[in-house]
């Protein structure tokens, strides 16, 4: 192509799962400031605090943490992240928090704007750096803070006492939504919206799975994407509509034999951690290149909930992957990796997570002699750049090339 | 009766060899029980006459550890860590590990692997713990940590032990707040050795603690204090390094009062005797604030510094952050800010337990002495 020549503008399909997608979340962040600009109470919202809360009561919320990789993939993470250590926030603290905490200092973001708060909803099943962070939202701009704990389970199996405990806070959590914002709950509208998530979840699992085909239907980076709507609008018909089509394309394309992943799909791989939103193509483009495919990651799980109860609502947001012991969260890895025929284990050790990174190095081992695949890991972060190194990642990448090369070798 | 070097000397040998107080327990027959921070439920483990250990890591270099751990989490843990793969705790008969932070979370999971043949008993607070079903959660905990004690030591819980050890821990309280007023009246104690008291109750069982506190009370009493100091607050973690606090003594510091994890934080809420002893157990845990491992929505913690600054006219307030510690880095600047609304002066110092150079430390504490 010369210079000059200009690409032809690609036009997404409005059938299409992805435009689909794309519409819920532009539309999700739409709908929270149509509702603040209406004068309604809205709120910022922890990633698996359960929707099923708010969605019932009808109340507007947005996703400090999809609004941080939205800002982190568009370059401003660390102009957000200085703002932040420019008020005495250490640079060893989460960076999604530090983004989420500058844009309440500036109140506009032009990357991923949001408007902000006048409560916030907080569950710390991913990790307890969410409640510092809340807690500081919630002083700062003097809202009040809901918090659902649930705690980090060191058992395999999540015990009574822990369901009453996360039971007793829902039930809570909803009396005090109720008095902040004037909405009533209804029974029926829970059913109804337990229902929905239910069907989106099962649409999200079922699509996430199709990359057990060898080829893969899809790029699995595709999933950090679709993850967002996953997230945000979860108790949605039109999330489920759109996963059950997203299904569909993937359905089709494993009988024509086509895939969103383009180029030869070579290696097989799990990828571990958050995507590294400030270089996602060049992380993507290093597996890409060598005809990595990402084909297994717990993080489509996390966002899937099947329930058949309240009960079973409880215990599914107490067994979501962070919130786990090393041995169940490893089985979990190793039936996804048997499930996916995965060659090899790419770790991100990410700066920002501790808990996600804090055994990862013993559960990875693992990993890797039970299912007998090579594991390698590169430091990074889901959100400030500064802590990538691009050689460091080619390196190691390639070094896992290699090895799954020679395995195949030796398979043959 | 000991004199107040002899006692001070007491001190500071027992605080810096816990190794040597572990055999001597062990060889009077009695099994230990090491206690990770930031509070572990000690009443339960005294109670079934095991001895509770404190275990907050060492001054010591780094190797086995990172096999385990990525070097972003706090020295505390992965110093932890090192001990027990170096078999420095050997003979202990188990490890409890709260999970009031991530990085406590991932201790206990590394820990399993990591140190196999201490058991790993692990403890699980709630974050909500006001509420009564937060409190019913802390007793769900305890009795959980009861079957695992006695499953690795064999010995027996019973609820009229607990209610005396809740007795001995409540005098232990009462002593160590005494003690820390009586410090403040008395400059001449220096930064080495007010941590060297705090530090040996961690290798001690109370009562024995409790004694030597009270005889130290009461050989300070007898001193006539001609020094006067410039008057901080402390607050962290740790200020366990012997480096760092020299700079205290150095440059005329006075430690006033602290709201140190290791030290002050541990010994202000008691068990109320009036319940029965494993409700008054939880229900202590319930009342326990001002720590930045307890949710904290209103971050009282931050005018609790104010307060104790205040209160005890200190010119100002010296943050030691344990580096990568998030809880604290996050209430670093609620406190911070709470402190200057006060017009109280604030210097931050990041510490680990690797630190082998003070020299900006120093530097940056001579700073702020000139702005006091």
């Amino acid at each position: 192509m010369g210079e000059g020549e200009k690409k032809p503008k690609f036009a997404v399909d409005p059938n299409s799962a992805k435009f689909k997608l794309n519409e819920i979340v532009a539309k999700h962040y739409k709908e929270v400031q149509e509702a603040k600009d209406r004068g309604e109470k809205i709120g910022w919202c922890a990633s698996n605090f359960p929707q099923e809360i708010f969605q019932t009561l009808g109340i507007k919320v947005c996703y400090p943490e999809n609004q941080a990789a939205a800002i982190a993939a568009r370059g401003a993470g660390q102009r957000l992240c200085e703002i932040s250590e420019a008020e005495g926030y250490s640079n060893d603290i989460c960076a999604y928090a530090r983004i989420s905490l500058a844009h309440m200092m500036v109140g506009e973001t032009p990357e991923q704007n949001m408007p902000l708060p006048d409560f916030v909803l907080c569950c710390n099943n991913i990790c307890n750096c969410m409640i510092k962070w809340y807690e500081n939202i919630a002083k700062e701009l003097n809202i009040p803070l809901i918090l659902i704990d649930i705690p980090f389970n060191p058992d395999y199996e999540v015990s009574d006492a822990q369901v009453a405990y996360v039971k007793s806070q829902f039930l809570a959590a909803i009396e005090q939504l109720e008095e902040i914002t004037g909405k009533k709950w209804s029974d029926e509208k829970f059913k109804e919206i337990m229902e929905i998530s239910n069907r989106t979840s099962r649409a999200w699992l079922e699509a996430t799975a199709y990359t057990k085909y060898t080829p893969s239907p899809l790029n699995g980076f595709d999933l950090l994407n679709h993850m967002a709507v996953a997230v945000c609008a979860r108790g949605t018909v039109e999330a489920a509509e759109a996963f059950e089509t997203l299904l569909e394309e993937y359905k089709k394309a494993v009988e024509e034999g086509t895939s969103t992943f383009r180029a030869e799909e070579k290696y097989r791989i799990m990828f571990e951690g958050i995507a590294c939103w400030p270089h996602l193509r060049t992380t993507a483009t290093g597996l890409k290149s060598r005809g990595i495919n990402m084909v297994a990651t717990i993080y489509a799980d996390a966002f899937g909930f099947i329930y058949d109860d309240f009960d079973g609502l409880i215990r599914a947001y107490c067994n979501v992957p962070n919130a786990m012991n090393l041995e169940h969260a490893r089985d979990k890895r190793e039936a996804i990796v048997k499930k996916t025929n995965t060659e090899g284990l790419l770790v991100h050790t990410n700066r920002s997570c501790k808990l996600w990174s804090g055994f990862m190095y013993e559960m990875s081992r693992q990993i890797g002699e039970d299912c007998q695949i090579p594991v390698t890991s590169f430091d990074g972060d889901q959100a400030d750049p500064r802590n990538f190194s691009e050689a460091q990642y080619e390196t190691r990448v390639q070094g896992l090339t290699e090895i799954m090369e020679s395995n195949k070798g030796g398979k043959d | 009766m000991a004199t107040l070097n002899e006692l001070l000397e007491n001190f500071h040998d027992i605080a810096c060899s816990p190794k040597k107080q572990l055999n001597a327990y062990l060889e009077q027959g009695k099994k230990v029980v090491a206690c990770v921070p930031v509070y572990t439920p000690e009443e339960l483990i005294h109670s079934m006459g095991l001895v509770p250990m404190g275990a907050w890591g060492a001054d010591i270099e780094l190797k086995e550890s990172k096999r385990y751990f990525p070097a972003f989490i706090c020295s505390i843990m992965q110093s932890i860590l090192e001990l027990g793969i170096r078999g420095e705790y050997k003979g202990i008969s188990a490890i409890v590990i709260p999970s009031l932070c991530d990085s406590l979370k991932c201790l206990g999971q590394n820990w399993k692997y990591a140190v196999k043949d201490i058991p790993f008993i692990p403890m699980t607070y709630p974050q909500n713990r006001k509420p009564e079903s937060g409190k019913e959660f802390t007793k769900a905990s305890y009795e959980r940590v009861i079957r695992d004690l006695e499953a690795a030591t064999g010995e027996k819980f019973s609820e009229a032990s607990l209610a005396k050890s809740n007795e001995i821990y409540n005098e232990h309280n009462a002593a160590m707040r005494k003690l820390a007023e009586v410090l403040e009246q008395h400059p001449s104690i220096t930064a080495v050795q007010r941590r060297d008291i705090f530090k040996s109750a961690h290798f001690m069982r109370k009562e024995e603690h409790t004694a030597l506190v009270s005889q130290l009370i009461e050989a300070l009493s007898q001193v006539e204090e001609k020094e006067s100091k410039i008057k901080v607050i402390t607050t962290g973690i740790l200020a366990d390094s012997d480096g760092l606090l020299k700079i205290f003594d150095e440059h005329g510091l006075q430690i006033a009062a602290d709201d140190v994890a290791h030290e002050s934080r541990q010994y202000r809420t008691d068990v109320n005797l009036e319940l029965e002893s494993l409700e008054g157990l939880a229900d202590k845990f319930s009342r326990m604030d001002h720590c930045s491992v307890l949710y904290d929505p209103e971050k009282k913690r931050a005018g609790y510094i104010v307060d104790l600054a205040k209160k005890y006219k200190a010119k100002g307030v010296v943050v030691l952050l344990t580096k990568f510690c998030d809880p604290e880095e996050f209430d670093y600047v609620m406190v911070k800010k709470a402190c200057a609304e006060a017009g109280i002066p604030i210097i931050q110092i990041e510490v680990d337990r690797q630190m082998v150079n003070y020299e900006q430390a120093g530097t940056m504490m001579e700073a702020f002495i000139d702005m006091l």
